[in-house]
């Protein structure tokens, strides 16, 4: 093994060569490759826990909102709930009020129809008593007719002894 | 052993398979990076691309343990073409060689007649080698570091580069003279003897033929596997003497 200096010239240019070469065509294209995927994978790391902490945001807005509908319906249920009770006692209320008027009203009739009938029987009877009256006076105005009468019972009872 | 052919052109001497193998394997690197690269995609990666970046980020993490985090992003670049170009270049040398024989004298390639006598008149002629099994080659690679680091030092950190020859005392300043001086110089012979070494037995395990082959088998997965090992301590040492250099937090101790 001889000590050459062409040699080591050679080596030192063509390593010089290959390293600006290298540099040049190979290293610079691949090292910007590597940032830029290092920049995707960053930026995607990145929106992926933009897009978490909207997802967590929208998961409490939904659970709000859940919460607000239902706090609305049992709002609206309470309310229903009063609502109905009210109406039917006003219901009821007013029932009892018609049945009431009702009532009187009946009452209210049948005294109005008892007196009419008061009233038309007393007409009735006092005519009544004015014919037999009057049939009566015709009677004794008659006495031989009477006393007829009074023999045709009399015979009448002797014959059915 | 082989020889290697080694052409003289203008008082020039060069050695054929090195420069072939240098040439080869940094082609080979630009065009493994070039392919990788050739539809990058953000959202959807070819498999090419998914092992590119899977290097670069393991270059980032090993650049990150010698510094802090957020000095690493210049260093990736040379890093990365340190880790890739050696790695292959310590490939290169593994799956085959190129030798040929000669029995004539051939000037143009250093094949002299006391060369061809001192063989008992053949010599044979590797062609092919891992480049850095051959020490220009390492040495050259650790002074691009060198400089690298020195330059980085003066430039981005110039009052605690300078002071840090003189810790903990003055006189310590030749010690730590030495210490620069040995840093670039471990560098290159690490590197290099391990390939070397890993070659020189790969072509002894051929000289036992067939029965070698299991030899061979296992010592070539343990090459790759050194190779592997080689370039990233390469990579690994260079951040840190570059991090020592130029790096300085004033919560730190360097």
């Amino acid at each position: 093994m001889d000590l050459r200096w062409e040699s080591f010239v050679y080596a030192i240019l063509a390593f010089g060569i290959l390293y600006w070469l290298l540099n040049r065509y190979a290293f610079g294209p691949l090292f910007s490759i590597m940032e830029k995927r290092r920049e995707m994978i960053q930026e995607q790391m990145n929106s992926a826990e933009k897009n978490r902490a909207e997802a967590d945001q929208f998961i409490e807005e939904q659970k709000q909102a859940l919460q607000q509908a239902r706090k609305e319906a049992y709002d609206i249920i309470e309310q229903a709930r009063i609502t109905s009770s009210k109406q039917a006692d006003d219901i009821v209320q007013t029932a009892r009020n018609e049945s009431t008027r009702i009532k009187d009203e009946a009452l209210q009739e049948i005294e109005s129809e008892k007196n009419r009938a008061v009233a038309a029987l007393k007409a009735q009877v006092s005519g009544l008593s004015v014919l037999i009256a009057s049939k009566i006076i015709e009677k004794q105005v008659d006495e031989q007719s009477q006393k007829e009468l009074v023999d045709q019972y009399l015979q009448n009872v002797g014959n059915k002894s | 052993m082989h020889e290697f052919p080694v052409l003289e052109v203008g008082g020039l001497h060069i050695e054929i398979s090195t420069f072939l193998a240098i040439t080869v394997s940094a082609i080979i690197t630009f065009l493994l990076a070039r392919l990788a690269v050739r539809n990058l995609s953000v959202e959807n990666p070819s498999k090419l691309q998914n092992f590119m970046e899977w290097v670069v980020e393991f270059v980032q993490n090993t650049i990150a343990s010698t510094m802090p985090l957020r000095r690493v992003k210049p260093f990736v670049a040379l890093g990365l073409t340190l880790i890739m170009f050696i790695f292959i270049s310590n490939l290169l040398g593994l799956p085959f060689g190129i030798v040929t024989e000669t029995h004539s004298v051939n000037a143009a390639l250093g094949v002299t007649q006391e060369l061809l006598n001192e063989h008992g008149g053949a010599v044979e002629l590797a062609w092919w080698k891992s480049p850095t099994a051959d020490i220009n080659v390492t040495a050259g690679l650790a002074v691009i570091v060198f400089v690298v680091v020195h330059f980085l030092g003066l430039k981005l950190n110039r009052k605690h580069y300078i002071k840090h020859y003189f810790q903990p005392y003055w006189f310590f300043a030749p010690l730590n003279l030495i210490e620069t001086i040995a840093k670039p110089l471990t560098l290159a012979l690490r590197l290099y003897a391990n390939i070397f070494a890993g070659e020189v037995l790969i072509a002894t395990i051929l000289m036992l033929g067939i029965a070698g082959t299991p030899f061979m088998i296992v010592w070539q997965g343990f090459s790759i596997f050194v190779g592997a090992i080689q370039a990233f301590l390469f990579t690994i040492l260079t951040m840190v003497y570059i991090s020592q250099a130029a790096i300085h937090d004033e919560n730190e101790q360097h």
